[in-house]
């Protein structure tokens, strides 16, 4: 917060004065950023505004807007925090791909312009943020958390679980909540009610763990017209996962999960071994 | 905050605008070329049921340039599904040994490319016994 403060009050600066925890430029070629902007409260319409950005090859594209913000102008508003690819704040459309804007290089772009917007498949709040509210709400529906009745017993020690056990499962835990996958999914595009690859994969997490009880609830949710039957396995979420957490893949498996229960149900129907 | 906020026009290209889209599009489209082979198999059933002179008039015409033009297309966008079915095997339907997980090439091997290629070994074997 405090650094939003220091850079909207410096406003216009000139390119020599440095900001504190501002990139600081060592080269003196230039390069192209085009922002998305948008400001509810004097846009109606979107527009895209040029800067002209000292080209380090070290820097990334989040720097290159932070830049923009210390030293150009305070008002474009972006969302960021680790700059470490951790905490899944920074992604945007860099030249129409969804990326966290702290992993890509001016580099692999240079010497041509760089066209930044907010992720696609969200709407806009301001600039290159866009709501998560419905993200949030989503990833609320599948109960991504443990499960069990017990979950507050610890007189019988720690739920153990084997390595093997962990495996089955550990590859879709590494979700940061990028949005990525949301912003490369045409489903989502198309179906706003759509539960989405992260949600899912999420889901499916805690359905493959071995210390959770919950998937019969988690089920009523993933087994929705709007949730897992809803992919048409398009797969471009695992292509742009930073984590490679492959969504896909736990779509597919939730899925395979999802038809044998509902076989099961025919042969072993609730109750019937009462 | 809201879910409000400006929302951007819908994007009734967007399967172009990717690699991946596209891939994505001409694996569903084969299924037309499948469901079309379908179609000719099961008249193709239905003349055998007709006698022998009604099929061999059926053989006839398929034998045309633009039936046997037809089949080859059918026939590539078969292989073409094949190939995609097996490349999502893998991550569809993993194999744990231990807490090790079967690599994707092998796993293609295994659950995709073996099995078809052995069936087909077979046909073609019975065709041409």
């Amino acid at each position: 917060m405090s650094k939003e403060r220091a850079s909207a009050s410096a406003g216009r600066v000139g390119s020599g004065e440095q900001v504190a925890g501002s990139p600081v430029a060592t080269d003196e070629r230039t390069i192209t950023l085009e922002l998305f902007r948008y400001h509810p409260e004097t846009d109606a319409e979107p527009r895209f505004q040029s800067y002209e950005v000292p080209y380090n090859e070290d820097w990334v594209v989040l720097d290159a807007i932070n830049w923009i913000k210390d030293h150009v102008d305070g008002t474009v508003t972006h969302r960021w925090s680790c700059r470490m690819g951790v905490c899944g704040s920074c992604g945007m459309m860099v030249n129409g791909e969804p990326v966290l804007t702290c992993a890509a290089f001016l580099k692999s772009y240079f010497p041509f312009a760089v066209r930044v917007e907010p992720l696609v498949n969200f709407p806009v709040e301001r600039d290159l943020v866009v709501s998560m509210d419905g993200f949030m709400d989503k990833l609320e529906a599948v109960k991504p958390y443990m499960i069990r009745d017990d979950v507050n017993d610890t007189s019988g020690g720690e739920f153990r679980q084997s390595p093997a056990e962990l495996a089955k499962y550990k590859q879709f835990s590494m979700c940061i909540n990028c949005m990525l996958c949301y912003a490369a999914c045409p489903v989502v595009g198309h179906e706003e009610g759509f539960l989405g690859p992260a949600a899912l994969a999420l889901g499916h997490r805690y359905n493959k763990d071995s210390r959770d009880h919950g998937r019969s609830e988690r089920m009523d949710v993933m087994l929705s017209d709007e949730a897992m039957w809803g992919c048409t396995f398009v797969g471009e979420c695992s292509v742009v996962c930073p984590k490679h957490v492959d969504p896909a893949g736990a779509i597919q498996q939730a899925k395979a999960m999802g038809a044998q229960e509902y076989f099961k149900a025919f042969v072993m129907p609730k109750g019937a071994g009462a | 905050m809201s879910q409000g906020g400006y929302r951007r026009p819908h994007r009734w290209a967007w399967w172009m605008e990717r690699p991946g889209y596209m891939r994505f599009m001409i694996r569903e489209l084969t299924s037309f070329f499948m469901a079309g082979y379908l179609v000719v198999f099961l008249v193709t059933l239905s003349r055998v049921g007709a006698g022998d002179a009604a099929f061999a008039e059926w053989v006839g015409a398929l034998s045309r340039p633009g039936w046997v033009a037809a089949h080859v297309v059918a026939l590539l966008a078969a292989v073409w599904h094949a190939i995609t079915f097996f490349g999502a095997v893998p991550q569809a339907m993993p194999i744990f040994l231990g807490e090790k997980r079967l690599s994707a090439p092998i796993a293609m091997i295994v659950m995709g490319y073996g099995p078809w290629l052995t069936v087909s070994a077979v046909v073609v074997w019975w065709m041409l016994r």
